[in-house]
C-alpha cells in the first residue's frame, strides 16, 4: 500500500462550455499527493484551484485524464460509488461552513456517519469526541447560529473528521473569518496534520502557506510552482 | 443508510416549517375527509333505503293503473282503464305464482271524534293487507274477511290518529266520523314512524268497498301482490301482465313495479350519487397533491445548499431522492390520517343528528383513502425529489 501514492493525477483537464465558448480551466495537471502531507493550493482567482480541489474531492469529474485514488481509477465510478468515496475517504471544509441550521452542533458533526450507516447513538458519541478535540465540548447541543464564525468552522472541521477520512479538503477555510480566528483555525490544521491527517487547502491566505509542508501554485490552469516548505518539513 | 434515518431527516425538515407543512397538508386533509364522509353517508343512505324498502313486505309486486313507462313509438293513450276489484279476483284465480294479494284505495278525509278533527290518509283494503305490507295491529284486530265482504263501517287507526283523537282513553268500540259516515274503531296499528316519506301512524284503514263507496270511486289506487318466493318474481310479474292484458282488451294500460326493481333503481341512483361525490372529493385530493408538489419544489430550491452539502459528505442521488419522496409521502399520509379522523368525525356526527340513517365508516373507504393519500404523496414527490437528486453538488454548494 505504501508504495502506491494516495492520489495520482495524470494529465487531468477540465473544460466548461458556456454557450458557444469552451473554456479550459485545467490544462493538463499531473500531480502526486502523499499520505500525511499538508498542501496549500494557491493562485490567483480563476487559476482553477477550486476546480482542482473539486476534482480531487470527487465532487466533479475531469473532462479527460486519469485520477487514481490509492491506485484505483475513479473516473468510471457510479454516483453511488463516488458518494461512498466522499463519505469514507474525504472530509470537506468550506469557506461558508455549510452547517445545517435546524440540527444541533453534534447532529451536524454526526451527519456523515448517517450516510455511512452508523447507528445514531454511536454517531453522536463520536461527534462529541471530535467536538471535544476541536475545543467545543460545551456547545454540543447548541444550534450553529448560536456560535461565532470561528466556532462554526471548528464544527465543520469536526464534521470533516468524523469518518476518519484519508484526506481533508478545505476551500478557503479562513476566508470568512477575522484574522485572529483565522489564525486559530490555521493552528488547528497544523495540529491535525501533526496528528497524521492529510490536508489539501485552497487558500489566498499566506499564513496558511507558511504552515503547509508543500505549496502548489496554479496559474491559468497549470501548476506554476511546487515548493516544499523546509521550515515545516 | 437505514430507512429510519431517511424518515428522521424528513420529519426534521417538516418540523422546521410547521405552519407551511400544515397548510400543505390541508389540501389532502380536506380531500380525504370529504371522501370518507361522503362515502360513509352515501353508503348509509343506501342501507337505509334497502331497510325501508324491505320493510314494506317481501317479494312485493305493485300494480298501478296507467302506463308510466314509455313503450315505443305510436302508443296513443286510449283512455286509461281502471284497475278494479274484479281484476284482482281474476288475478287471485289465475296468477298461481302469487301467494297473497291485497287491493288498495287511497284517499284523504277528515276523521272526527266529537269536536276533535284530524285529516288523515284513508286506506281502503282487505284482510290480506297486514301480511302483504308487513304492518300489524297492536290492539284489537285488523279488518276481517267478513268486515271486507260485508263492507262494514269499521276502522283500524294508526298510532298518531289514536293519540290525537282519543288521547289516553281506549278507542276500541268507539264511533268516529269519517267525513259524514260513522265508523266503529276495531283496532290500533303498531307504531311504525316514517317509512319512505309516509307516516303510517297517521293512516286509517277501512274495508276496500266501503272506501270506494264513500269516496265514490270504482277503481283501485293499486294492487299489492306477493310472489311465492324471490325467484318467482319475474314469472309472477309475467302472469299478472298476461291476465290483465287479456282483461283489458289487449291493452297494457297498467304498470307493474317490483320491490326488487325499486330497490335496484334506488340503489343504483344512490350508488352513482355516492361515487360522483366521492370522485369530486378525489379531485380535491389531487389538487392537494399538486399543492404538495409545489411546496416540495420550493423546498428543494430553498435547500439547494443543504443538498449540495449532503452530497459532498456522502449522500448518493438515491439518498436525496428518498429523502424528498419520504418528506412528501409523510406530508400526504399525515394529511390523510387527519382527514380520515375528521371525515369519520363528521360522518358519525351526522349519524348522531339523523339516527335513522345507518351511517358507518367502512374499513375499505378508510384503507382506500389512506392508500390514495400515500400514492398522491409518492407520485407528486417524484418530480421535486428527482430534481433535488440531480443537482450538481458544486453548483448546489455555491447557490446563494
Amino acid at each position: 500500500m505504501t508504495d502506491t501514492p494516495l492520489i495520482e493525477l495524470r494529465d487531468v483537464r477540465k473544460a466548461f462550455v458556456t454557450g458557444a465558448v469552451r473554456y479550459e480551466v485545467l490544462k493538463g495537471i499531473s500531480l502526486t499527493l502523499d499520505r500525511g502531507d499538508y498542501i496549500a493550493l494557491m493562485g490567483p482567482s480563476g487559476s482553477g484551484k477550486s476546480t482542482l480541489l473539486n476534482i480531487l474531492g470527487c465532487l466533479d469529474m475531469p473532462s479527460s485524464g486519469h485520477y487514481h485514488l490509492e491506485g484505483r481509477e475513479i473516473v468510471s465510478l457510479s454516483d453511488a460509488e463516488l458518494a461512498r468515496l466522499r463519505n469514507q475517504f474525504f472530509g470537506f471544509v468550506f469557506q461558508s461552513f455549510n452547517l445545517l441550521g435546524r440540527y444541533s452542533v453534534e447532529e451536524n458533526v454526526a451527519l456523515p456517519m448517517v450516510y455511512r450507516g452508523v447507528a445514531r447513538r454511536e454517531g453522536l458519541r463520536r461527534a462529541r469526541e471530535l467536538l471535544t478535540r476541536v475545543g467545543l465540548k460545551d456547545f454540543t447541543k447548541h444550534i450553529p447560529s448560536e456560535l461565532s464564525g470561528g466556532m462554526q468552522q471548528r464544527v465543520a472541521i469536526a464534521r470533516a473528521l468524523v469518518n476518519e477520512p484519508k484526506i481533508v479538503f478545505a476551500d478557503e477555510p479562513t476566508g470568512n473569518l477575522d484574522s485572529k480566528t483565522g489564525q486559530e483555525i490555521i493552528g488547528l490544521f497544523g495540529e491535525l496534520n501533526a496528528e497524521g491527517t492529510t490536508l489539501v487547502v485552497v487558500t489566498h491566505d499566506p499564513r496558511v502557506a507558511e504552515h503547509a509542508r508543500r505549496v502548489l501554485t496554479l496559474t491559468d490552469g497549470a501548476i506554476m510552482a511546487d515548493r516544499r516548505n523546509q521550515a515545516v518539513a | 443508510m437505514n430507512p429510519y434515518e431517511h424518515l428522521r431527516i424528513a420529519m426534521a425538515a417538516l418540523a422546521a416549517n410547521k405552519v407551511r407543512s400544515f397548510l400543505t397538508m390541508l389540501g389532502v386533509i380536506i380531500g380525504v375527509a370529504s371522501v370518507i364522509m361522503l362515502v360513509a353517508i352515501g353508503e348509509g343512505a343506501k342501507t337505509y333505503i334497502r331497510q325501508e324498502l324491505m320493510g314494506i313486505g317481501t317479494n312485493l309486486l305493485i300494480v298501478v293503473p296507467g302506463k308510466t313507462e314509455t313503450s315505443g313509438m305510436g302508443h296513443m293513450p286510449s283512455g286509461v282503464q281502471k284497475l278494479t276489484l274484479a281484476d284482482m279476483r281474476a288475478l287471485e284465480k289465475r296468477a298461481t305464482l302469487v301467494s297473497a294479494m291485497t287491493p288498495v284505495v287511497v284517499s284523504n278525509a277528515p276523521v272526527k271524534l266529537g269536536n276533535r278533527l284530524r285529516n288523515v290518509q284513508v286506506i281502503g283494503t282487505d284482510q290480506n293487507f297486514e301480511a302483504v305490507r308487513n304492518l300489524h295491529v297492536e290492539i284489537g284486530s285488523f279488518l276481517s274477511k267478513a268486515d271486507v265482504d260485508a263492507s262494514r263501517r269499521v276502522m283500524v287507526i294508526g298510532r298518531t290518529v289514536k293519540k290525537e283523537l282519543f288521547g289516553e282513553s281506549n278507542p276500541l268500540g268507539r264511533t268516529v266520523k269519517l267525513g259524514e259516515t260513522k265508523f266503529r274503531v276495531i283496532g290500533i296499528m303498531e307504531k311504525k314512524g316514517m317509512t319512505l316519506g309516509q307516516d303510517i301512524d297517521d293512516h286509517v284503514f277501512i274495508p276496500v268497498e266501503t272506501a270506494q263507496e264513500i269516496f265514490d270511486q270504482d277503481g283501485l289506487t293499486n294492487i299489492l301482490a306477493q310472489a311465492i318466493n324471490d325467484s318467482a318474481i319475474d314469472r309472477a310479474k309475467q302472469q299478472i301482465r298476461q291476465v290483465l292484458i287479456e282483461r283489458h282488451a289487449g291493452e297494457e294500460d297498467f304498470t307493474l313495479v317490483s320491490q326488487q326493481a325499486m330497490l335496484f333503481t334506488m340503489q343504483t341512483i344512490l350508488g352513482t350519487f355516492t361515487y360522483v361525490l366521492g370522485g369530486i372529493a378525489s379531485i380535491s385530493l389531487l389538487v392537494g397533491g399538486i399543492g404538495i408538489m409545489n411546496i416540495m419544489l420550493v423546498s428543494v430550491r430553498e435547500r439547494t445548499r443543504e443538498i449540495g452539502l449532503r452530497k459532498a459528505i456522502g449522500a448518493a442521488r438515491r439518498d436525496i431522492l428518498l429523502q424528498f419522496i419520504i418528506e412528501s409521502v409523510v406530508l400526504s399520509m399525515v394529511g390523510g390520517l387527519i382527514g380520515i379522523v375528521i371525515g369519520a368525525g363528521v360522518a358519525y356526527g351526522a349519524k348522531a343528528v339523523f339516527p335513522v340513517i345507518p351511517i358507518d365508516v367502512s374499513t375499505w373507504s378508510v384503507l382506500t383513502a389512506f392508500i390514495f393519500a400515500f400514492m398522491v404523496g409518492a407520485f407528486f414527490g417524484i418530480y421535486p425529489a428527482s430534481k433535488a437528486a440531480r443537482l450538481n453538488p458544486i453548483e448546489a454548494l455555491r447557490y446563494e
